[in-house]
């Protein structure tokens, strides 16, 4: 198959995922399209029976968090509506279990940028420990601690049993 | 619980060798809490997963979509009117497999197990078997002796949404009416021994006093809602 019908069949997938890391809907596209753009320009990288799947994936986030720390360093923030802000960061443990109960997007933008890409990655993506553990370039270690403060705060926030 | 939540959470994500797994599965047979805890991390993953997977099934914008078309003109061709078709049959694809996957996590621990009293629904854990029929028809102020699970405080907490206590053998906590089904909002581990059972009570009372509005029913008032299918006022 040509490298970019298989790009074609990735993108549902590419979407969901920038949609997870972005938020919002637009910025997410606009993730995507860049991703889409760099991959092209390096196609002669991938390495032909690898993973086409995981080597977007990681394109992907990576712009992302180039554009995070681009954005980090202008001093621009993104709108986060105050609900959120109250709970966002290492305090949520301290806000009421269930504050953000059927709120998905609210929780998971509580979630420091780290631990969203894991459990975007493993528990929506699907991809075992070790393959985001490839794709993010940090040992399986830290994929599974990041994942269990993730997954406990969304837990928190969405209000399963305590 | 003799698993630590790491063992637990690898189990959930497919990542325990096979006789790991199976040793947790044996035992959440038998085991309430861990089952519940195990629900719990099962119900979060289907509530993510059927979050984002309408985004897989959206139509991918054309703006993307044109950046690898084989030429960057405007394809009204035969073949590129079949290449849109076949692009909408895609988009069906994905939903079929987020569809089922979402059902995959949603069919409980082991169905073929009978009347497990914990179970999971919409990305929730919520009574089953025995234990459902406790909470629907049970009622605190008429309860034989030696009934295997104990109604504890009914009360309306601040949703509106009916809420009893109960107390059994291997599980306690509290489970909420909402929709047509008890949800699990608080668990603990049942009476191991009478120690624990003191502390677990206490727990379950605190859990109880936080989530209430207004006083707990009386006798009468349980007897009224439960006649009246628990439905919220």
């Amino acid at each position: 198959m040509r490298f970019e019908e298989e790009l074609v069949e990735l993108l549902p997938r590419l979407r969901r995922f920038a949609r997870g890391l972005a938020r919002d809907a637009s910025d997410a596209d606009d993730l995507c399209q860049a991703a889409i753009e760099r991959a092209l320009k390096s196609q002669g990288q991938w390495q032909q029976g690898t993973r086409l799947d995981s080597w977007m994936y990681r394109i992907t986030r990576n712009l992302w968090i180039d554009e995070r720390r681009a954005t980090g360093r202008r001093g621009v923030h993104t709108p986060i509506d105050d609900a959120v802000m109250q709970v966002a960061g290492d305090g949520a443990a301290e806000v009421e279990a269930g504050t953000l109960r059927g709120d998905v997007d609210g929780a998971m933008a509580c979630l420091p940028d780290e631990q969203r890409e894991v459990v975007m990655l493993v528990l929506v993506e699907g991809y075992a420990y070790r393959e985001a553990a490839d794709i993010l370039d940090v040992p399986i270690g830290t994929v599974t601690s990041r994942l269990a403060r993730g997954r406990d705060t969304l837990m928190h926030l969405l209000g399963e049993a305590a | 619980m003799s698993f630590d939540p790491a063992t637990l959470a690898a189990f959930v994500d497919g990542e325990l060798d096979d006789l790991t797994a199976r040793r947790i599965e044996r035992d959440a047979e038998n085991d309430p809490a861990l089952a519940a805890e195990i629900a719990r991390h099962r119900a979060l993953k289907t509530q993510l997963v059927a979050h984002y997977a309408p985004v897989a099934d959206e139509p991918v914008p054309e703006r993307l979509r044109a950046l690898l078309a084989p030429a960057a003109t405007v394809d009204t061709s035969l073949a590129g009117r079949r290449e849109v078709k076949r692009a909408r049959f895609a988009a069906i694809h994905w939903g079929a497999i987020a569809a089922s996957l979402v059902l995959g996590l949603t069919l409980g621990l082991r169905p073929w197990v009978p009347a497990a009293s914990v179970t999971e629904a919409n990305g929730a854990v919520v009574a089953a078997g025995p234990l459902a029929e406790a909470l629907d028809k049970q009622l605190a102020s008429n309860q034989q002796p030696g009934a295997a699970v104990r109604i504890g405080l009914s009360f309306q907490d601040k949703d509106g949404r009916y809420c009893r206590g109960f107390e059994s053998k291997s599980l306690n906590g509290i489970g909420c009416h909402d929709n047509g089904r008890w949800h699990l909002e608080r668990t603990m581990r049942g009476q191991a021994g009478t120690d624990y059972r003191q502390a677990s009570s206490g727990e379950l009372a605190a859990a109880a006093a936080a989530m209430m509005t207004g006083d707990p029913l009386d006798a009468a008032a349980e007897q009224q809602a439960r006649d009246k299918g628990w439905a919220r006022r």
